[in-house]
This record gives C-alpha cells, structure tokens and sequence, in this order.
C-alpha cells in the first residue's frame, strides 16, 4: 500500500486509489464535478486539480493513481486559483443565472463549488448561447442551457447502464448534450431508468416530479428495497413532510449499485392509481357501505368460520415475508382452506429447478455482472429485471457475449451475438446444445459457451416455471457440460420466499368455495377473476380502489409498501430489509397486521 | 534493376494526378514503347518532388532535367528531343524560382544550391513507391533483417536510444526511452501505433515520407515491434490522404507477399501484421491517445494520463505510438549505426528534420536538413529569401499547435532543446514565414479559429478558451476591442495552458502568450487606438 501525504497529513491507501479519493477518504474534501464515485474516472472539468510535488503542472486529483512518497497539497494560492479560473470558464459558458433554477441554494455542485472558493463574480463576460429546452420526455426535462459538459449523465447511460442514447454531438464550444443523434428525449431510444438525472451534478437533468418540491437538506432519506420485481434494487426513499418526492438508487445496496430501472424509480410515482382506501367496506343490500375494523372482521370471521375448507386464500407476491408467513399460517395450517398459494398461482420455479439450485449451481448478480458469456432462455431482459438487463448490456460487447434463445424481438437482440429461436421442444434444443450437433448457430452457441470462463444462463420464468421435466433436465446437463451457473429469474418482489412457503400452487378448486380472500394490490389474472363469479364471498385487502375491490364483499384498506416494513428475498435468495418511508394514513392496517386481529377473532384450533 | 541509359520519373503526387500525371506517365510508357527505347528508358513514377505551380512534374536522368508543368501533349516532343535527340528542351523546363526547397537537392548536383542532409527523405522522388523491388534495391529492408537475425530487442531499442532520436510528431520526446518502456511494462500482448494522422495546417511531411517511400514506414515500425515486443500494428492515416492509404495498402501487401511482413518475417520467430486504419478528420485525433480512443471505436477524446499509452494503450495493452518521421528515421540508424547518426544536428537534439517552409519566400516546400541550423538560414538558404525582399516579422512553428517565433529569435539553433530553452517550440517541422505585412491579430484570430473548431470540447479550459479567445481577438480585428479584453485573453491563455486535458488547449494558448508578449504595442494599437498597424484588419464592424 502505497505512503503518501495529503496537505501534511501522512496516509496510506491501495494502491489504483486516485489521489481525490485518498483525499476523499481520510475527510479532505476535493471540489469536483465531472468526477463521481461510481463512475469511471474522466477528467474533462479539471475542478479538482492540485498540486503534487515534483510534476510540472497541476494534476486532475481524480484521475491521478496515488503513488508511494508522492507529496499533494489541495490548499495552496495557486490551486485556489485554479479552481476560480475553471469555475469561471464554467459559468461564463452558458446561462447560469441561479435564481430560478430548481437546484439553487442546495443541489447545485457548480454553485456550492464557487460559494467554497468565496467567489462572488467571475472575471470573463458572459458568452452563451441560448438552447432549446426539451420537456419532450414523461418524467424529466433537458436544459442545455445548465449544462456543464461533464458528461456524466453520458457515461451512466453506457458505461452503468448499457443503453447509449446520451452522448456529445459536435466538438468544442459547440459541444452538447443529445440523445441518439439529435433526437428529442422523449422520441428516442431512451429507456426511461432516470440514472442521468441522479448523477447530474446541475440543474441541467430534472425531474418532473421532485422539482421545486424541496432542496435535499429539507427532505429525509430511507433506505428501503424496491418491490417492482425480483432483483430487488435498494432504493432511498426521498420524502418531504409525509410526502414522497422521488425515489433514488441507492449506490451502496450490493444487488444494484445505484442501478435502478423505470419500474422502481418513475412507477410508483407516476402510477394512475384507484381511489386510496381509507376505510373497511362491508357490503349490505348490494352496495359496499363504510364499516368499522372490528364489524369488518367478525364478519370475516363468522364467514371464514361458516366456510371451513371451502375457502380459497391468495396473496400477492409483493408482500413482505412477514405477510406471507402470517398468511400461511393462518389460512393453511390453522384453517386448512383448500387453496392456499399467491396470485401468481405457481408462476415462479419448477421444484427441480429448485432442488439444483439449492445444491449451489445458483448464480449470483455478481456473477452476472463479472461473466464473459451470457445465455439467455426465454426471458425479456429488455422489459422486465430491467437492472438484471442493465448487467449484462453494459458488458457488451467487450467484455461479455450475449446469447438469446427465444427470447422476445427487442433492442437487446441487436446486441446479442447470436438469436437463436425458440426450439419446438426446449429439451431438445438443450439437448443438442450439449451435444454440439444441432443447427449451425447452436453449435456457435456451443463454442461460445465452452470458450467461455465465467458463463451464466439467465432462465426466464416462462421455461422455469413451465418446463418439462425432461427440459428441466436437460438445462442442468448444459448447465453442466459448460461449467455455467443459473439465474432463474422467478416473477414480483418476494417471489423467491413464496417458494419457500410453497405458495405456488395453482388456482385449481376441487368443488365450490364459500370464499376467497385476495391480499395485498396485485391484480389477478382476468382468468382467475372471472371464476370468483361463482363466489358467495369475497374478501380483498389493497391499499387503492380497483375492479377487485369493487366486486368484493368485503374491502379492508392496506398500507403501501413505503407504509410498512418487512423482509423480502430476492432472486439471488439475499434477505433484505425494506424499511417504512411514510406513515400510512390512519386507521389503515398492514396485511400483516389485519392477518394477526383475523386469527385473534377465531375460535383458537 | 536492369541497368538504363536514362530514367524518367513523373510525379505522383495528388496534385499531379489531379492534373493529368497518370495520362503523362502513360504516354510516356507508350511513346518509349513505340520508338523501341524500352531496354534503354525506364519510366517511373515518383512522389511529391515540386511546387505547385509546375505540377505534374517529370526528371529525367541523368540530366536531372526538371520540365513542368506537363501535359500528355507534351510527350512526344520530350521523348523526340531529350530522349532520342539528347538534347534538353528548356521551353518546357520549369523556371527555376518556381522550384521549391524539396528540389533542392537536384539542383544541387548542379551546384546552384546547397545540399540538405537527407535520411528519411533519402528515397523520396527516386524510387517507385508502388514498387517493393525498387524499394529493396535501394538498401530496402536490410536494416530489418539485420536487426532480426542479428541483435536482440533490447540491443536494437538501446541503439535507437544511444542514436538519441527524438520524436519527430512535435514533442521531441526521446524514442528510445519510450521503446524501453513498452518493451518492459507487462501485457499479454501489445501494439505499435504509427501516428500518421498528420493533421497541423501546413505540415506534410509525413505524407511525402508515406507517399514517397511507404517500405521506410512499414520498415520502421517492424523494427520498433520488433524491439518492443508488438505482433500487430497499426498505421493511423489522416483521412485527407487516399493517396498515402493507397501507398500503404499496395506496400503491405507486397511486404506480406515476399515475407517481410506477417508470419514468421525473414524465416524468423518474429511475426507482425500490419493495417491501415484511416482517421475521419477530426485534428484532435492526432492526439496520441485520442488517436487510440479513435483506433477503438469510440468519439476521438483525449484519455485522463497517466496511464500513458506505453503502459495502457489500445485496448488498455502496452502500446508504442510513434510519428511517421520518427520510425522513418530507424531503419537508417540501424544500418549506419547510432554514432553515425549522430554526427548530424546538435549533441541535445541529433538527427536532421524535415521542415515544410510556407508562408512569404520565395521558395516553399518539404526540405529535410540537421537540427540546429538556424531559422535565418531557412529563409535565406531554402526558402530563397523573402518574398519580394519584405522584412521579416515572425515564423509560426509546427502547424498551428507551435509557437510565434519572433524575428528575435532567428538566429536559435531549431532543435528541441535550443527552442525549449527560448521558450518556444519546434512542434511537428512546419515553418509558416510571414513577413512585417502581417497583422498578429488576425494571425491569432485564424488559428483560434481553428482551435475553436477543433478543441474535442471535453475540457473545460479549452472548449470554453477557445471560442471566448477568438471572439475576443475577432473583436480587436474589428476595432470594438478594449484593454479589458486583453486581460481575459491572458487570463484565458493562462488558463488553457495550466488546465487542458491534452496539448490542444497548451497549444491553443500559445499563440495568444506570444502575440501578447512579443507584439504588445501592436496589440494596444487595436485595443486603444482602433488602429491595426500591418493595414490587415478592417477595423471596422460588418453591419
């Protein structure tokens, strides 16, 4: 480990670690601005210059490796001026004008960088040019007009996320920021995932929906999990007196890293939601009439009791682990209704599957994100675990080869080095994978796979979940001939523990039910609602008005997930804590709660 | 080479295709075909030898008669007169005045001027640079295999370094350092890169060497992957020359064919390929390692440095970048040795260089003398004087990215370290000569015209420097400059040359600094006065 000293304070870092992160390290603050910790290092701003003893000229800190006995002084006049003459050049070059600009006064590095250096004007005459602002985009707007050039949002998009619409268009002072080739945002190849805007270090990037709602010391961050699928992103919480702002990724959570798609940073926020439920419902002479806690749940109770087995039980998969053990415990062991399972109805896994994967063949999304090749079966990476998807695109094509094998027409099939269709037979295809002797591009495929150090096949929910036997079979012999790990890719938020409750039974009823209980928000497919027809007595819990809720006979209000706290497992099979941002409105119960004064309310065995 | 009583050789430059030179070359062919002088005349065509003006250019030897311009009308009486008669046809010789420095040397076996020192241009104008035979004729290749079948890596990188060869790009910075340290950083494979892209306005040296003598390129960068342990190569060639990439190409494949080039070169372990990528235009891609950046694929930038390129170039692998001049200069050393290179040019800077003179004499063109000889000697020796005996104001050096050299400073010895130590550079070898008619202002305004248009705009200083020192030079050009204005320039130049990512923006404040040092009167006459003394600029605002 390298020795060095930084402003007289002797210290020692790993070697690689660049000086402005030395600094950064032991509580020397360096302005910056094109410099962000989780991006490759680019030197373009020249902000964060010092002095280093012996070299001729000042050195960009932030790509500067540390070396042994190197001396580094970040206090001296002549750094100072530096970093007034770059500030200067920045402000001079378009029109930052602070006062209205959403970031003032908090969120803006470029001012905060200036107020540092005491600057209260800047010695060249303004010379900018006035650019169009782009408010074609749903959630964020482009104003060029703030924007630095640090290209920091140009490099989240490919280097973090793998998409490269942001880049440079033009050189010099003609430099700027577009999507694809000019394309307005909104119309271009943009997938909406929003980490330009979380690394824009001006007002230049800005969300809809946050702006002018409350600079950052004025809100309160939580760490919690999204639930928008089964990678299970942290995420930070962002509110302002009770109030959501805007949802960030959260650098630190070791599953994304400060990756985050559509779903978990824009949906929840944008999302056309019913009516929020604020009270029980209980219907009486076919309308649905306001009704208390403890009237709400004797019914239930009496009903529940009256039913006996013939009781159907359904919970979403988005509910925290807590949920889905009070669930079952409640409805399969004390009231051994006849359908106990979650609405995705057994969409997750094949037990087989499951068996293999538990003896250690499971990858982990550190395994995605370090492979050299990448067989993908019949999942959508494009569209769904998005930040999955974002692992294995922004490998490519140096460091990784993408394989698909029936996986949808998206852009992702452009990058892909082979497509393959999907076979007639999965285990046939798999078969002669293995064995090397199916259609020219399969045996590509093959050679691919066995050049390959570190594959990994993604497997979508569609073959895990469906697949043969046979098929299922003959994954695993692939999986072992090409020495691969699997990732299968199991459905919503907490799907990998309704496995592990084996809440993944079917929707199949022997006989007539007297009731069926939905829990939590999630939809259930319109195949399933149009048997509860037949139904006497329906119960649903959810925290917003939907069709489910207008046909039940009974309604109980729920929290959000930001409203409660709770486990989840991902598809990785980590635990992890999602942690409550807001306090739900009153008289409103978690699932897990309504599960426990339920259960109190029946005769006990 | 079947011995001749009289060699033809008609110039091939694009100039002279663009004006008929193939047409020329081919009646030629024909009519010494057609009078039965085939086993007696041999016809050539060579590469950039004159000016211009007289261009397509044809020498016949042994006479070393230069006639020009000339046109396929023209043949038949050249071949009646000169090659059959044995009489030179003056009518058709091109005027003496017209001819420019890269003649230079013909004339001197005339004795009417003095000889340069040529290495690297040694070839250039006598062989055929489509003909690989031609090539191994003139002692082709053997410094190759003298260093494959007889030295080791080592000893050849330490002979390059002994020579005290100096990068050639602008630089100077020693080759032979730099080959010792790709040849020991660590990489589990790595590349040599011949800089070609010649991009600074007004320097062409480089495409006289490529389109002259390609073998001498693709001979140097073998022997430097020989010795700094590189099996694959790439030689970035300046979009602008087709002819150049075309030379190139045609010389790879024929070096590939007669195995000098490819697997096992000379029956020896040593494997290297070679390609020819070409640059889009862009002048920042002259830049070593935006040149590499290009190379991969991506948008031409400059890298953050260190690492440099010897420890992390193309694709992260150790990688040896070096200028066309540079590697062109090798095979001669290794041939003659480190202590005969080194009787050229000074202790500091050994070797000689080629210049491009333009700008007000009375000769301009490519010369190749030592280092050291003096800008005066330039002008009065290889540039003719000065146009129209005007007074001799200022020089700008090495293209747009060197230095104002002022009247001053004309008697410096040009080498790298004379000039470093005057505080100017040498820069890529072009000499823009401008005579006491010319106004600094406008000077700096076309450079930063340039720079403007060129900086890659991903440093700050430079892209923001840039356009703000041209509109304020602009300004002064019009008479609506102020002293305040001169200020911010300084302090633009400061900032560009303390804060740039790469040598654009250092360069880019140069001339700046110089005009403001050198030419302050002749600055605060258009800032205070609204006057421009050289009568340049207009001093007055369009509209």
């Amino acid at each position: 480990m390298p020795h060095l000293t930084i402003d007289g304070l002797p210290i020692e870092v790993p070697s690689g670690t660049t000086v402005l992160r030395a600094a950064e390290m032991h509580g020397i603050a360096i302005p910056k601005l094109c410099d962000f910790e989780h991006l490759k290092p680019y030197g373009g701003c020249r902000l964060c210059v010092v002095a280093v003893e012996g070299a001729r000229t000042l050195q960009t800190s932030c790509t500067l490796p540390v070396s042994e006995g190197m001396v580094v002084h970040t206090d001296t006049p002549q750094v100072h001026e530096a970093r007034r003459m770059v500030l200067a050049m920045l402000f001079s070059e378009r029109n930052h004008f602070c006062m209205y600009c959403q970031v003032s006064g908090a969120d803006c590095d470029l001012q905060n960088a200036a107020l540092d250096e005491d600057m209260t004007h800047w010695p060249m005459q303004p010379a900018w040019n006035a650019y169009p602002v782009d408010a074609s985009h749903p959630y964020f707007v482009l104003d060029n007009n703030r924007c630095i050039l640090c290209r920091r949002c140009v490099r989240a998009c490919s280097d973090l996320v793998g998409n490269h619409t942001l880049g440079i268009q033009a050189r010099g002072a003609e430099a700027l920021l577009v999507a694809d080739a000019g394309a307005l945002l909104g119309e271009s190849s943009c997938i909406r995932c929003g980490t330009c805007v979380q690394v824009c270090p001006t007002g230049a990037l800005m969300e809809r929906f946050s702006t002018y709602r409350g600079l950052l010391p004025q809100t309160e961050g939580v760490r919690s999990i999204c639930v928008g699928c089964s990678v299970g992103c942290g995420v930070i919480l962002r509110t302002r007196d009770n109030h959501l702002l805007r949802i960030e990724s959260d650098w630190e959570a070791p599953v994304n890293r400060g990756l985050l798609c559509e779903d978990g940073r824009f949906k929840p926020l944008h999302q056309q939601q019913g009516e929020r439920l604020r009270a029980p419902l209980v219907r009486r002479g076919g309308r649905q009439h306001t009704a208390a806690w403890e009237e709400a749940l004797r019914l239930l109770a009496e009903k529940l009791s009256a039913a006996g087995e013939r009781l159907a039980a359904l919970i979403s998969t988005r509910q925290p682990t807590e949920s889905l053990a009070a669930f079952t415990h409640l409805f399969r062991d004390t009231l051994h209704a006849r359908v106990v399972t979650s609405i995705e109805e057994g969409y997750a896994t094949h037990p087989a599957l499951e068996a293999a994967l538990a003896s250690g063949q499971r990858a982990s999304l550190d395994d995605l994100r370090q492979a050299d090749c990448i067989f993908v079966l019949g999942a959508d990476l494009y569209h769904n675990h998005q930040v999955a998807g974002f692992l294995v695109r922004r490998s490519l094509p140096h460091a990784a080869q993408l394989i698909l094998c029936g996986a949808p027409d998206t852009p992702l099939s452009a990058q892909a080095a082979l497509d393959l269709p999907a076979g007639e037979e999965d285990a046939d295809t798999l078969r002669r994978l293995s064995a090397e002797n199916g259609s020219p591009a399969l045996r590509q495929a093959a050679r691919m796979l066995t050049a390959a150090r570190r594959a990994v096949f993604v497997i979508g929910r569609g073959f895990a979940a469906r697949g043969s036997a046979e098929s299922i079979q003959a994954l695993l012999e692939a999986a072992k001939r090409f020495d691969a790990r699997l990732l299968p890719l199991y459905g919503k938020a907490n799907s990998r523990a309704a496995v592990n409750y084996r809440l993944q039974a079917p929707f199949k009823p022997q006989g007539a039910l007297a009731a069926c209980l939905f829990l939590g928000d999630d939809q259930p497919h319109p195949r399933l609602l149009a048997r509860l027809e037949s139904v006497p007595f329906v119960v649903v819990q959810a925290s917003h008005a939907s069709e489910l809720t207008a046909r039940a006979d009974v309604v109980l209000p729920a929290t959000t997930w930001m409203e409660q706290s709770g486990h989840y497992i991902n598809l990785e099979g980590r635990l992890q804590k999602a942690q409550a941002a807001l306090q739900p409105p009153p008289g409103i119960l978690s699932v897990q709660e309504t599960l426990q004064r339920l259960a109190s309310l029946l005769p006990a065995g | 080479m079947i011995p001749v009583r009289s060699m033809v050789l008609v110039s091939s430059d694009p100039l002279s295709m663009s004006r008929g030179a193939q047409a020329v070359y081919e009646r030629f062919r024909q009519e010494v075909v057609r009078r039965g002088l085939s086993s007696e005349v041999a016809v050539h065509t060579i590469s950039e030898v004159g000016r211009h003006q007289v261009a397509p250019l044809v020498i016949v030897y042994p006479e070393a008669a230069i006639y020009g311009p000339v046109s396929p009308e023209d043949v038949p009486r050249l071949v009646d007169e000169h090659l059959v008669a044995g009489r030179t046809v003056p009518a058709l010789q091109a005027p003496r005045q017209a001819l420019s420095g890269s003649t230079a040397w013909l004339n001197t076996r005339k004795g009417t001027l003095p000889a340069e020192q040529r290495i690297v241009l040694q070839r250039v104008g006598i062989v055929d640079p489509g003909s690989i035979d031609d090539y191994l004729q003139h002692e082709g290749y053997r410094a190759l295999r003298q260093a494959l079948t007889g030295m080791t890596p080592a000893e050849v990188a330490e002979t390059v370094y002994k020579a005290g060869l100096q990068g050639r790009g602008g630089a100077g910075f020693p080759a032979g350092l730099k080959w010792r340290f790709v040849a020991s950083a660590r990489g589990e494979k790595k590349y040599v890169v011949c800089n070609a892209d010649e991009s600074e306005p007004g320097t062409f040296k480089d495409r006289v060497i490529m389109e002259g003598d390609p073998h001498s390129v693709l001979e140097g960068i073998l022997i430097a992957a020989y010795a700094v342990g590189a099996r694959e190569g790439y030689i970035y060639v300046r979009g602008e020359y087709p002819l150049a990439q075309q030379r190139l190409k045609t010389a790879i494949r024929q070096a590939r064919a007669r195995g000098y080039l490819g697997q096992n070169i000379l029956g020896t372990d040593f494997s290297c390929d070679l390609q020819v990528h070409s640059g889009a235009g862009a002048y920042i891609c002259g830049e070593e390692t935006a040149l590499l950046e290009s190379l991969e694929g991506r948008r031409g930038e400059p890298r953050a440095r260190p690492p440099y390129p010897t420890t992390s170039g193309l694709w992260g692998l150790p990688t040896l970048v070096n200028n066309v001049e540079t590697l062109a200069n090798v095979p001669a050393i290794l041939r003659h040795g480190w202590e005969w290179y080194r009787q050229f040019g000074t202790p500091s800077s050994p070797g000689t260089k080629v210049y491009t003179i333009l700008g007000n004499v009375n000769r301009t063109g490519a010369i190749e003398v030592p280092l050291g000889i003096t800008l005066r000697e330039v002008i009065a020796i290889y540039g003719g004087g000065m146009k129209d005996g005007k007074r001799f104001k200022l020089a700008q050096t090495g293209g747009s990215s060197g230095s104002i050299v002022p009247a001053s400073l004309q008697d410096t010895p040009m080498d790298f370290d004379s000039y470093r130590k005057a505080g100017v550079s040498l820069g890529s070898g072009a000499l823009l000569i401008c005579n006491e008619e010319t106004c600094v202002i406008d000077l700096g305004r076309v450079l930063l015209h340039f720079f403007r248009r060129e900086s890659c705009g991903k440093c700050t200083p430079c892209r923001v420097g840039t356009a703000r020192a041209w509109r304020l030079l602009t300004r002064l050009s019009r008479g609506q400059g102020t002293l305040a204005d001169l200020d911010e320039l300084r302090y633009i130049a400061e900032a560009m040359e303390r804060l740039s990512n790469c040598g654009l923006g250092v360069s880019a404040a140069v001339p700046l600094t110089g005009i403001l040092e050198h030419y302050r009167a002749e600055v605060e006459a258009h800032a205070r006065l609204k006057v421009c003394p050289a009568g340049v600029c207009s001093m007055t605002s369009p509209g």
